[in-house]
């Protein structure tokens, strides 16, 4: 077939040139917006991704992943004794302070996790193994944290609330944007960190008519004699039960039904509540975009980008158009349908959307592997958000449409014979 | 009703055009009809109403008051679209400035209206050299319309206006922007493909110098029929 709404668009390839420029540049700013949003939600739950448990167990207090009471260790034994657990692990996410060796003290949020087990697992190890955690006193941190944190490599000795660190690995993406930088370590580290400076009692009760025992972990600072040294001459001890974990991950025998799981667990588990790992994802990724109107401001962008794509596109069409009324004319005259006039018109859109769209995805992860080597994963576009965008692109294209069309069927084919 | 051999035939066209709150009569009252595969000029002074009468019988104006019948059909009555596609199905159009497209190569002129009348792809292609050949321009297939003289723009819409084989050519002023031999060599190509394929073609004109390709002179002056002497 004789495309003639190809040919009439690459007739003047420098109007094309400048239309496409104004749809790339539309295009690219959604991209870039939608893809901001991508990166800031899936930063906020890139823990929660990086586990590969099935059900997270929280206190019932639980708001979001960093905001939650801990849950005391005898629940995870409880957990642990459950037929339908084929495993269960505690993770501790709990913030602490980062003695640089110069400069200001750093809020940190240290993640303990088990390195033997598979439940949790860093992201990307540049550097060191993860099983070199279950040494004393050692910590990953990551690459682009490396700065604020003032380490200049492995083996960089350094403190942590009141007790050593010696870093002895490096992870890559292991980052949070609404988060302090992560210290990962072993759980019987991170406990120690944890409980540095301070001790625990734990209370516990048998309320009157229930018939299991609650018990409540209380924290005090420890007395000013017998403050903890910086050279510590203990190891760390493995968790007891009346040590605290902040959830609890659990790993199902193959073939569980997990939301029936989930209410078991809520039920033989005190004062706790069970997520899957989506509901989990959910909530937080909701709660950090509601938090930080994140979506409303780049929603905005959004908006703008589709507007001004529209714009752009509708002049351009609605010029060509008016450059070659006379061709429309010819051609309702010799007796184009209005179907076949419509079509014209759209296939040029979609030949500006497809034009504008692949040098729009290309500018696009072009801007995003530059950031994201700079900043940690900040941009991101996934094939569903290139998709969607691709639609977007198209259906501004297609809509812009309107107003050409609209020009076209005043034309009346009587002018063919007016000279 | 028309009998068989008649292919065009107006009955008691009356146009009006609306000037501020006046009606202007433009056509008056005119019957008029050709037979089946001749060659009709129609012929007047400026402003007598030649663009407006072929329009008419085009079917791209809708007169004031009459019928017109194509083929035996009456097409004033019929609904937009139905006009529109039967101009598609029996009629072929040259004009004065050639009105073809200028993005588009000579070949690729007639591939668009064999494709809107139907013709796919390969068929269309072949048709479409198979008609350039006929005006002689079969060398000039991938030129666009930019880099052929008017002699030979207009030999490619006397092609494309034969493109699928159209039993009436509609042509207002053919010849008006070309130069005397040229306009004489178009309107001489226009009538000996026109009886060979049995088309009947109405041509407007100004241009004394092609009478004689006519079979049948109309004169129109002031909006009215003058019979010839
Ligand atoms: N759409 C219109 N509205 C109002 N008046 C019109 C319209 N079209 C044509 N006329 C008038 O109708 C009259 C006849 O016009 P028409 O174009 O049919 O003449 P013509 O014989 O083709 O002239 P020419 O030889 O100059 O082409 C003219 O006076 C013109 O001004
Ligand atoms: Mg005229």
């Amino acid at each position: 077939m004789v495309s003639l709404a190809r040919k009439n668009l690459l007739e003047d390839i420098p109007r094309f040139l400048v239309a496409q420029a104004g749809i790339l540049f539309a295009v690219t700013l959604v991209t870039i917006q939608l893809g901001i949003f991508s990166g800031f939600s899936k930063s906020t739950v890139k823990l929660i991704e990086n586990s590969n448990a099935d059900i997270w167990v929280a206190s019932d207090t639980l708001v979001q992943l960093e905001l939650t009471l801990p849950v005391p260790v005898s629940e995870l034994i409880k957990a642990r004794k459950m037929p339908e657990v084929a495993r269960g692990d505690g993770l501790i996410f709990s913030g602490a302070h980062w003695f640089p060796k110069e400069g200001e003290l750093v809020r940190v949020r240290i993640i303990g996790f088990n390195p033997q087990s598979s439940l949790y697992q860093p992201e990307t190890v540049l550097e060191g193994s993860v099983s070199n955690l279950t040494e004393p006193y050692t910590a990953m941190i990551d690459i682009f944290d490396q700065n604020t944190l003032q380490v200049e490599g492995i083996g960089d000795q350094l403190q942590m609330s009141s007790l050593p660190v010696e870093v002895v690995g490096m992870t890559e993406g292991n980052t949070s944007m609404i988060s302090n930088p992560f210290v990962l370590m072993s759980l019987k580290n991170a406990n120690a960190y944890l409980r540095a400076g301070q001790t625990s009692q734990i209370n516990c009760q048998l309320p009157e008519k229930g018939s299991q025992l609650e018990c409540i972990n209380m924290f005090h600072p420890e007395p000013d004699d017998q403050a903890t040294t910086i050279e510590p001459n203990i190891e760390p001890r493995n968790l007891a039960a009346s040590d605290v974990v902040t959830f609890i991950l659990i790993k199902a025998e193959s073939g569980q039904d997990l939301s029936a799981l989930k209410d078991k667990l809520e039920q033989k588990l005190n004062n706790v509540k069970a997520y899957t790992k989506e509901e989990l994802i959910n909530i937080t990724e909701t709660y950090w975009q509601q938090r930080t109107g994140i979506g409303l401001v780049l929603g905005l962008g959004t908006v703008v980008g589709i507007v001004v794509g529209t714009v752009v596109v509708s002049q351009i069409l609605y010029s060509s158009v008016s450059d070659h009324l006379k061709e429309f004319g010819t051609l309702k005259a010799m007796g184009a349908s209005a179907g076949m006039i419509y079509r014209i018109i759209i296939e040029q859109a979609v030949w500006m959307a497809i034009f504008g769209y692949l040098p729009a995805m290309l500018l696009s992860f072009g801007v995003a592997y530059w950031i994201n080597s700079s900043q940690g994963t900040l941009l991101l576009i996934t094939p569903t958000s290139a998709i969607a965008i691709f639609v977007i692109t198209m259906a501004m294209c297609i809509g812009s449409a309107i107003f050409a069309i609209q020009k076209v069927n005043r034309v009346d084919p009587a002018i063919v014979f007016k000279a | 009703m028309a009998s068989p051999s008649v292919t065009v035939q107006a009955e008691q066209i009356t146009m009006f055009f609306k000037s501020g709150q006046q009606e202007i009569p433009i056509l008056k009252n005119i019957n008029w009809k050709a037979t089946r595969g001749t060659i009709q000029l129609l012929m007047g002074p400026s402003g007598s109403g030649k663009t407006t009468f072929i329009s008419i019988l085009a079917g791209l104006l809708t007169p004031t008051q009459g019928q017109v019948y194509l083929l035996g059909q009456e097409i004033t009555h019929l609904s937009r679209q139905k006009r529109t596609a039967f101009r598609r199905e029996h009629i072929g159009f040259i004009f004065q400035n050639f009105n073809l497209f200028p993005a588009l190569t000579a070949a690729e002129n007639i591939e668009i209206i064999l494709n809107m009348k139907g013709v796919k792809k390969e068929q269309a292609r072949y048709q479409a050299q198979e008609l350039l050949q006929q005006v002689g321009l079969h060398l000039y297939a991938n030129q666009k319309p930019k880099d052929l003289s008017g002699g030979q723009k207009q030999r490619v819409a006397i092609a494309r206006a034969l493109a699928g084989s159209p039993c009436l050519i509609m042509a207002d002023e053919p010849t008006a922007a070309l130069d005397s031999q040229s306009g004489y060599q178009v309107t001489e190509l226009l009538k000996h493909l026109a009886k060979e394929k049995g088309c009947t073609v109405l041509i407007v004109t100004h241009d004394p110098r092609i009478q004689d390709v006519a079979d049948h002179i109309t004169y129109l002056e002031d909006g009215r029929l003058i019979l010839p002497n």
